[in-house]
């Protein structure tokens, strides 16, 4: 996209609610909100609520994987004789101030997801404001699975980079990039000014005061070695996979995690039976086909009807999600790990089995 | 995009076929099969009000779209479909993952190893071979737990008369066709005249791993070895994630696997079992 290159592409803007406020305009504004206990979560908001929780500096609990790829949704209904496709119904909305590690895993489900019509038809509608982050977040390790601290080049519609603050006039300087022509269209008939080169060598500078700001995560990086080497004991798995409780807390909030499982809502009508000798029959008159995001730490998740269950063992389990997450054999179809290195597995895990905690615990384990 | 929203089916002919097993034809309703369908490919059954689930077929459509799939009746969704009869309709998407390597088992010495309701995937193999006139060239050991259990009838007493079949159960066998089909390996694979080049086996999968390594102590190679698998699925193209084994999908890579292949998945990782000294029909 060379004019997605141009400078013109390249503008300043110093109030970030004016920006969200036009593109309000056309699209229904989801941004990261606090609930009722103080959760940050990713959230439509309904009116014109726009208190800005913007992402540069709060990682949310959840990610807005949910946006795009849904919690439950309906894939088709029976009417007793035919199955009727039913895609959402959807209406334009901005994501606005989506941070590095989510937008990569957004990036990573659009390749995952690239034939699913359900995925495809929301996603077509939602634009995507991406925000560099300013500082490491607790648990974040981005730049360690080149996901972040900044937002990666055709992640993001529009990327937002705080240039400088004045705290005494809360006056920001922003760079706003238009990467795509769904991001240029966005703030058409916004008057702005235009960055120039000095705007961009800024935001490398922040890169590599972010980058630098990183405790040492250099046990992940061995982990990773160490798992793609085949050498971590089938031990050490059994020893982790006591600790997990099947919670699904992981995969829940794993911006990359996208396993689904299927289930029937019905509708039904006693048969009346045209002899005695006939039993009486609940007949499916009405069905949906809903389907709803489902973990492979459950036990019963390749359970098959006969009771044969390939990976019976928690051990088994919890290995294959780390592999998932972590192969070298998903490299070519995804070119990036599945990981994006969030580190929400850390923050929810009960049994204390987060990617630092199980990282750290093969690195030392592996190098010894 | 994929089409997760099924076709519509009809059942037409359904029969009793062993223990808990049942036979059935189904019709297509207001569709043609769009794309060819490779033998030992897999369709995905909608019941409505019960789920989806992916099931073989026992024969592969002919020209009016009709075929046939065996259902043994081991959970709910099968219990559901065990309710249905003559004329009623059910979803179906398909076919989906990968046949058996027809091309490859053309006029070679194919041995078939087949346990329990693992007959079902590869019925139309044997057929497509007869068809073929390779019949003098095929062997199927078929293991079984009991007399009752045994599928495909029908099928069976018309292969009896082309193919070299050889039937064994675990109980009430009698002499020289009791026990587990590795037993007879060592008796199929070392007659001179007709020493497998390829061998073709569906079952159990501990009962396929035990084949497989008893061929490979026999002196076949590994990659002449090929496995059909079952896992549990929710999509059948390489969405839903239920059918993994290590970074492959048994919908897409599988569930067809050469041996070789299998073992070199399982082994990317250390937790899962391998080789289950064990097993038990289905």
């Amino acid at each position: 996209m060379t004019e997605a290159n141009n400078m013109a592409n390249k503008l300043l803007i110093n109030d970030l609610d004016v920006l969200k406020h036009h593109i309000a305009k056309f699209y229904s504004v989801v941004q990261i909100q606090k609930d009722v206990n103080g959760q940050e979560l990713w959230t439509e908001q309904l009116g014109d609520k726009l208190d800005p929780l913007f992402g540069h500096n709060h990682l949310p609990l959840t990610s807005p994987k949910g946006f795009l790829f849904a919690e439950k949704e309906v894939l088709y209904k029976f009417d007793g004789e035919t199955f009727e496709t039913i895609l959402p119904r959807v209406h334009p909305k901005v994501l606005f101030g989506v941070q590095a590690c989510d937008l990569s895993a957004i990036a990573y489900q659009d390749k995952f997801f690239e034939h699913d019509p359900y995925y495809q038809k929301r996603r077509e509608h939602i634009l995507l404001v991406g925000i560099d982050c300013e500082s490491p977040c607790a648990n974040g390790f981005c730049v360690q699975v080149d996901a972040g601290p900044h937002v990666k080049d055709n992640t993001a519609d529009l990327v937002l980079s705080r240039l400088s603050v004045d705290e005494t006039n809360e006056f920001s300087e922003w760079l706003v990039i238009a990467q795509t022509e769904k991001g240029i269209n966005s703030i058409k008939g916004m008057m702005l000014d235009k960055a120039d080169n000095k705007h961009l060598k800024r935001r490398r500078e922040l890169f590599e005061k972010v980058r630098s700001e990183f405790v040492d995560y250099s046990y992940i990086s061995n982990a990773i070695e160490y798992l793609n080497d085949n050498s971590v004991p089938a031990q050490l798995w059994e020893e982790l996979s006591v600790r997990c409780m099947g919670c699904s807390g992981c995969t829940n909030l794993c911006p990359t995690c996208s396993c689904y499982s299927t289930y029937e809502v019905v509708e039904k009508k006693t048969v009346t039976p045209a002899s005695i000798s006939n039993e009486v029959k609940l007949e499916v008159t009405h069905s949906e086909t809903i389907r709803c995001w489902d973990s492979c730490l459950f036990e019963g998740f390749q359970k098959e009807a006969s009771g044969h269950n390939p990976s019976q063992k928690a051990a088994q389990r919890v290995e294959r999600f780390w592999f998932h997450k972590f192969s070298d054999e998903y490299l070519p179809e995804f070119q990036r790990y599945g990981c994006v290195g969030c580190g929400r597995c850390e923050q929810t895990c009960p049994g204390s089995i987060g990617v630092h905690s199980v990282m750290k615990r093969i690195d030392q384990q592996c190098c010894n | 995009m994929l089409q997760l929203t099924p076709q519509t089916i009809r059942i037409i002919d359904v029969y009793d076929d062993g223990t808990h097993a049942r036979h059935f034809t189904f019709e297509p309703k207001g569709f043609v099969h769009d794309e060819p369908i490779s033998i030992g490919q897999f369709f995905m059954l909608t019941v409505p009000g019960a789920g989806l689930a992916p099931f073989t077929y026992t024969s592969i459509p002919d020209k009016t779209g009709r075929f046939k799939a065996l259902i043994r009746n081991v959970g709910h969704l099968t219990k559901k479909v065990f309710s249905l009869g003559k004329g009623d309709v059910l979803g179906y998407n398909g076919p989906f993952g990968r046949g058996w390597p027809v091309g490859l088992v053309m006029h070679k010495e194919v041995l078939i190893v087949a346990g329990g309701c693992g007959l079902a995937p590869v019925a139309s193999t044997i057929d497509y071979l007869i068809k073929g006139g390779s019949s003098n060239s095929v062997t199927l050991l078929y293991a079984s737990f009991d007399i009752a259990s045994q599928v495909l009838k029908k099928e069976r007493a018309r292969w009896s008369s082309s193919i070299n079949l050889f039937e064994t159960l675990e109980v009430g066998g009698v002499s020289g066709r009791s026990g587990l089909p590795t037993q007879y390996l060592s008796h199929l694979l070392n007659k001179n005249d007709r020493h497998p080049d390829i061998v073709l086996t569906c079952g159990p999968e501990a009962m396929m791993m035990a084949v497989a390594k008893s061929c490979l102590d026999l002196g076949l190679k590994a990659s002449d070895i090929w496995m059909s698998i079952e896992r549990r699925m929710r999509c059948g193209v390489g969405l839903c994630g239920h059918c993994y084994v290590a970074n492959s999908f048994a919908c897409k890579q599988g569930p067809t696997y050469r041996y070789d292949e299998f073992v070199a998945l399982e082994n990317k990782t250390v937790a899962f079992e391998k080789h289950q000294g064990l097993f038990q029909y289905c």
